[in-house]
């Protein structure tokens, strides 16, 4: 009887003890793989007495405004412990083999040295919006965290680090893209994040297409943009590429020029698309349509169509500019890509509107370490990391000192030059009742399912 | 007598408290949550403000929920006559003594081993794909146009027949180990009054089966109503109107979509409590409707 009670003792241990194993994150408390990175982060640690009046600038160094700074201590000889007996823990939007999170184990090995602080990092993948309220709400320990800036913005405010002291202190405004910036104060009330990945959409083309088609400038307006899909068609490549993923996206830019976000907004709240120049939106898609000027079987299923690109069967697609690394993966090509803004359409309320938009950096509002952190995340965003960032993960830095990849040249200028960013189609998609209508009626327009403008408002004017 | 009952206490306690706190404390939780206005899952009680019936009116009133509960009905009524017709007779033809019956047995098992993304990418990228696909390259070879398949109007069918395709083994292997079940007697006993295959499959398969073909049917509503990765994959940026299901249109209210701000885990909750009453009224229903066979063997 003994040794059977023993034995069910010994076997419920080890259930209880697989199980402890079975629930423990591998991932947690494994710091920034200091370790694996400590090349480059040898390289850096000398740097960290400059932070003083350049920092972030352009070095990989800890950046000014720091609490070494602030109590007035050498930064020199803070160099390795200014942060010592500091732990910081950050939850990532990225997996952990991905080019981002290699260059911000990198950043992070490189902060550990010179403050002798410790990061971890937990890798927590893109649906990380998943868990983050939860995760806020329930007061979870961990100082930054990554998400789309309107999240960040409009759900986690109250749990969210206001940054705009710190942001003042190292002078943020100067390098970063105020749009952005801009937007994140209107929606938060504050600086609730700093911009990691800065994003902007317009369209993306393959300018040896347009070279082959005789098309010798980027058009600016609606008309200039047929003729240059008349030429690139009898060129004998498909003008535009378009999966039905974006259908609601490149359809948005459209009506965004036509009519202004703010009308918008107003007639997907109450209708009466007929009786606006959403008509005519519709109806210059249709002409589009209906020259061809779609690449055979558009809209397709993403990522068939825009891969087209790649394959040099397509010459433009109406994307977000992380459209141009997809397909250079995916195809296994290096497009030439250019970018400009959708055309200017007659009668158009705004015509200069773009989308932009980025993934961001915040602190929790609970952070026992926010100036640590903050340093952390300006030495990330600025400088050689941000630029090595730009570079691996084919991205926009977010720093705009620095200079973006070939594939996204001229991307930087337009994100400085935008005055207010247009959304992610937020006007249509405010509404979660109407929100996949709209999706499948824009599709249906691009499908030339609809004879005429006023066929397809009438539509949209049904759903009310 | 005594020790034995504290022991099956101590043992059993794990069980009866992990139950307790990881599903009948949600499974309330989520009941009342459908009855307040809640902004976010983990919002503290506190935080609830008591809305009577108005997530429920919410949901009804609106047209993409109403779309999700055709979707998913379209699916379970479509879908389930076809899977279960065709794992049925997959599992008859397969225990009539055909050759290579392990094999074929295990081929047609074979997706559900493999995972759904990566069965869902087969179908999307090569089986349905508009310029090398598999379809449109019979279709061409026929001297037919290509097809868009995964067209606005085609979508919804291509998803449900890439699903079909995705679970007639699992039904089929439940159906072979019920039909294996039942005595060869009976069968030889048939053949020798001369019944031939269709006769000895009415008269003495189906009617033996009522019970393995009830669970089938409450398992085929289980599956269908939880239906998600297949519309994920199916729209892979947003939420699209021809492949929504109840439960991806809750994950978008309790979440937010692609570029949505706003959140409603009241009205998520409500999508969930409905969700659970249509699987128990299925389960009523196809109890009473499909009696429990009085036959012993």
């Amino acid at each position: 009887m003994k040794v059977k009670k023993l034995f069910s003792l010994l076997l419920v241990s080890a259930l209880s003890l697989s199980l402890m194993t079975g629930c423990g994150n591998k991932d947690s408390g494994a710091s920034s793989d200091a370790g694996q990175t400590g090349d480059d982060a040898g390289q850096t640690s000398d740097d960290a007495g400059q932070t003083g009046d350049d920092a972030g600038q352009d070095d990989n160094s800890v950046p000014a405004g720091t609490e070494a700074e602030q109590t007035g201590d050498n930064a020199g000889q803070a160099a390795g412990n200014q942060y010592e007996g500091v732990e910081l823990t950050m939850w990532s939007m990225w997996t952990s083999e991905e080019a981002q999170a290699l260059v911000i184990k990198e950043a992070a090995a490189a902060f550990e040295e010179q403050t002798g602080a410790k990061i971890n990092i937990e890798w927590k993948g893109r649906e990380i919006n998943n868990i983050l309220t939860a995760a806020l709400e329930a007061g979870e320990k961990f100082d930054i965290f990554e998400d789309d800036y309107r999240r960040i913005a409009q759900n986690y405010n109250k749990f969210t680090y206001d940054l705009t002291d710190m942001a003042k202190a190292i002078d943020y405004d100067s390098y970063s893209y105020p749009c952005l910036n801009n937007q994140v104060i209107e929606w938060a009330g504050n600086l609730n994040s700093i911009v990691e990945q800065p994003q902007v959409g317009g369209v993306f083309y393959d300018k040896d297409a347009f070279t082959a088609a005789g098309v010798t400038e980027e058009p600016g307006t609606w008309a200039e943009f047929m003729d240059a899909c008349q030429k690139i068609k009898d060129s004998g490549v498909g003008p535009l590429a378009l999966d039905s993923a974006y259908s609601d996206f490149t359809f948005y830019q459209h009506l965004v020029h036509q009519l202004g976000e703010e009308k918008l907004t107003e007639l997907a709240a109450n209708g009466g698309w007929s009786d606006s120049n959403a008509v005519k939106a519709a109806q210059a898609v249709i002409d589009l349509v209906n020259a061809g000027y779609l690449v055979d079987g558009a809209p397709d299923e993403f990522p068939s169509s825009q891969n087209k690109v790649g394959f040099g069967q397509a010459a433009m697609v109406v994307c977000a500019n992380y459209v141009t690394a997809e397909v250079n993966k995916a195809t296994g090509t290096e497009v030439n890509w250019g970018l400009f803004n959708y055309p200017a359409v007659d009668e158009g309320t705004d015509n200069a509107a773009a989308y932009a938009g980025a993934n961001s950096l915040a602190i929790t509002s609970y952070s026992e370490n926010a100036q640590a952190a903050f340093d952390f995340i300006t030495l990330l965003t600025t400088g050689e990391f941000d630029q090595k960032m730009a570079d691996t993960a084919a991205q926009i830095p977010a720093d705009s000192r620095n200079t973006a990849p070939a594939s996204l040249s001229g991307t930087v200028e337009t994100l400085l030059a935008a005055d207010k960013p247009a959304s992610w189609c937020s006007a249509i998609n405010a509404d979660e009742n109407l929100k996949t209508s709209f999706k499948s009626i824009f599709n249906e327009l691009y499908e030339g399912k609809y004879a005429s403008g006023e066929d397809f408002c009438k539509a949209l004017d049904n759903l009310y | 007598m005594r020790k034995n009952k504290s022991m099956i206490f101590w043992f059993c306690l794990p069980a009866v408290l992990s139950l307790l706190i990881m599903f009948v404390y949600p499974v309330c939780r989520t009941v009342l949550m459908s009855f307040f206005q809640v902004e976010s899952v983990t919002s503290g009680v506190g935080e609830w403000r008591f809305n009577g019936l108005a997530n429920y009116i919410k949901i009804f009133g609106s047209q993409t929920f109403r779309i999700s509960m055709k979707n998913m009905l379209l699916i379970w009524l479509v879908g389930g006559v076809i899977t279960l017709a065709l794992a049925m007779l997959m599992a008859v033809v397969i225990t009539s003594g055909i050759r290579g019956k392990k094999f074929f047995r295990a081929a047609i098992y074979m997706p559900n081993i493999i995972s759904a993304v990566a069965l869902a990418t087969m179908w999307i990228q090569y089986i349905f794909n508009y310029d090398y696909g598999l379809l449109n390259s019979v279709v061409r070879l026929l001297g037919g146009d290509k097809v868009k398949w995964l067209g606005s109007d085609m979508k919804f069918w291509a998803m449900t027949a890439a699903f079909i395709f995705g679970s007639v083994g699992y039904y089929m292997l439940i159906y072979i180990s019920g039909i294996e079940g039942i005595p060869q007697d009976l069968y030889e006993a048939a053949t020798i009054d001369g019944a031939g295959q269709i006769k000895k499959f009415t008269r003495i398969t189906m009617p033996l089966l009522t019970g393995v073909i009830r669970t089938s049917i409450t398992f085929w509503s289980i599956n269908t109503t939880s239906f998600f990765l297949w519309t994920k994959m199916f729209s892979p940026i947003d939420t699209e109107e021809y492949t929504i299901v109840p439960v991806v249109y809750l994950y978008d209210i309790v979440f937010g979509g692609k570029g949505v701000a706003t959140r409603d885990a009241g009205a998520g909750a409500a999508v969930g409590v409905v969700l659970t009453l249509i699987i128990i009224a299925v389960y009523l229903i196809v109890n009473r409707l499909i009696k429990k066979s009085d036959l012993e063997y």
